[in-house]
């Protein structure tokens, strides 16, 4: 179905570039395929990696640039760090979560991170694109959640905010380690660091929250929304 | 076997009394419902009682006792069924306060009152019933409300353990010295925090520092 068109107009360069990062290889094609056939919009690459997802922003070289995440990354390079990224790295784009039904919490979170706007997969074609659409200009966009979620919505966006940003990016990293049950030597191992260096992190992360120890670390953590709930003590 | 027949019970914490009645009649246009007008003064649990409403409709316009109040503490009190809240105002604070409890339903007064009973009988079949202009404004709300939390996350994560310590009581309007005794440090120290906190905090003056303080969430003004 997506037939490319030899001259679209307006040129392919006029259109609203548009990154589509998904986990799941299919869906992130399938939707760069769906944003190409929109007359406004051109399909400026896609990804199922996040750290190819940055590459590929990178290799796009626009000004006016919207990038779709989709919110089943998880890891310590999850959706969360991967939309505070290209936030922090291309502060004029647009970053817009995606998902499947995604729990109110976890939209609430990525629009705190700094997305500009969730859409759900399972939208209307028409809708889904008019919201990337509108989120190039800067506007707050919800697609697909119905009102009566907005107040878990602006639940979850409120509760990461007691912690989450004062956290250095490597804290949050070693801290998504340890919460996996990874010692300082693993977590050391894992990000091709210094055992110490990992200590000093841990340490420095402990006096932000105020604890005195990896466990309590790890449940505020998990009580302000930092690492997934998934984690038991 | 037939059950005893009973109504259903619709629980209506009323505002004003005209729509109230309004309110009442609407419900009772329904078939096999009887409306009981809720008493807050002996508590919001005894008021959703040992019989569960099948609906609960809050004014939150309601003269006596805050109507967000009340309608977040029918949740509290453990009812998970359906609520319908109701208000003249549809700002988008209103409308966001009111929807974190959960609500399946917000009827705009007066204009919506006409439309009562369809949105009623919508809820008690298990839909939803919002007038869809708050959509947008929710939105807006939402967008509003990421910002201020990005903005508090960012200030918070700037101020350190003892400028936030110094910032307590500057808002309690201690001088210095006075400061630097609850602390244990000299005033000059103080003095330096508070000169590292105006600039974190981009203000010139105590009271500014609170303002923008308050306004950020760092501080609870009462």
């Amino acid at each position: 179905m997506a037939q490319r068109k030899p001259n679209p107009t307006p040129s392919n360069r006029r259109r609203l570039g548009v990154v589509v990062a998904d986990p799941v290889e299919v869906i992130a094609s399938a939707l760069a395929q769906l944003v190409d056939t929109h007359p406004d919009l051109a399909d400026a690459g896609h990804a199922s990696d996040p750290h190819e997802a940055l590459a590929v922003i990178d290799r796009a070289r626009r000004s006016r640039l919207v990038t779709l995440i989709g919110l089943g990354f998880e890891g310590p390079q999850d959706a969360y760090w991967l939309i505070r990224e290209v936030r922090e790295r291309h502060p004029t784009h647009g970053v817009l979560a995606i998902g499947d039904r995604a729990e109110p919490a976890a939209i609430g979170r990525a629009l705190f991170v700094g997305a500009d706007g969730y859409l759900d997969e399972r939208s209307d074609a028409a809708a889904f694109l008019d919201g990337v659409k509108r989120a190039a200009e800067g506007e707050m966009v919800l697609v697909g959640p119905d009102i009566d979620v907005f107040g878990a919505i602006a639940d979850g966006m409120e509760q990461p905010a007691i912690v989450d940003e004062r956290l250095t990016e490597r804290e949050r990293e070693v801290l998504a380690f340890a919460a996996e049950g990874l010692t300082a030597r693993e977590i050391a191992g894992r990000l091709g660091v210094r055992e110490r260096t990992v200590t000093t992190h841990l340490s420095k992360i402990y006096g932000k929250f105020g604890v005195g120890n990896r466990v309590a670390a790890v449940r505020e953590a998990v009580r302000s929304g930092l690492v997934p709930a998934g984690w038991s003590e | 076997m037939a059950a005893a027949h009973r109504a259903r019970r619709v629980l209506l914490l009323g505002g004003h009394p005209v729509i109230a009645s309004v309110t009442r009649l609407a419900c009772t246009a329904m078939p096999d419902v009887r409306v009981d007008d809720g008493d807050p003064s002996n508590g919001v649990e005894a008021m959703i009682g040992s019989e569960e409403p099948v609906l609960v409709i809050v004014d939150l316009d309601r003269r006596a006792g805050d109507g967000l109040t009340l309608l977040h503490g029918v949740r509290e009190a453990g009812y998970t069924g359906p609520v319908l809240a109701m208000s003249e105002r549809s700002d988008g604070k209103r409308v966001l306060d009111a929807l974190r409890a959960q609500i399946q339903g917000y009827v705009v007064t007066p204009a919506g009152l006409a439309g009562l009973s369809l949105d009623v009988a919508t809820l008690l079949s298990g839909g939803r019933a919002f007038d869809g202009l708050l959509d947008d404004v929710a939105v807006e709300e939402l967008g509003r409300r990421v910002r201020v939390a990005r903005d508090r996350a960012r200030f918070t994560g700037r101020l350190t353990p003892r400028e936030r310590e110094v910032l307590s009581y500057l808002s309690e309007g201690l001088t210095l010295r006075q400061i630097g005794r609850r602390v244990g440090l000299s005033h000059r120290t103080v003095e330096t925090h508070v000169g590292k906190l105006y600039r974190k905090l981009d203000v010139r003056t105590r009271v500014q520092a609170v303002a923008r303080a308050a306004n950020l969430g760092l501080l609870r003004v009462d």
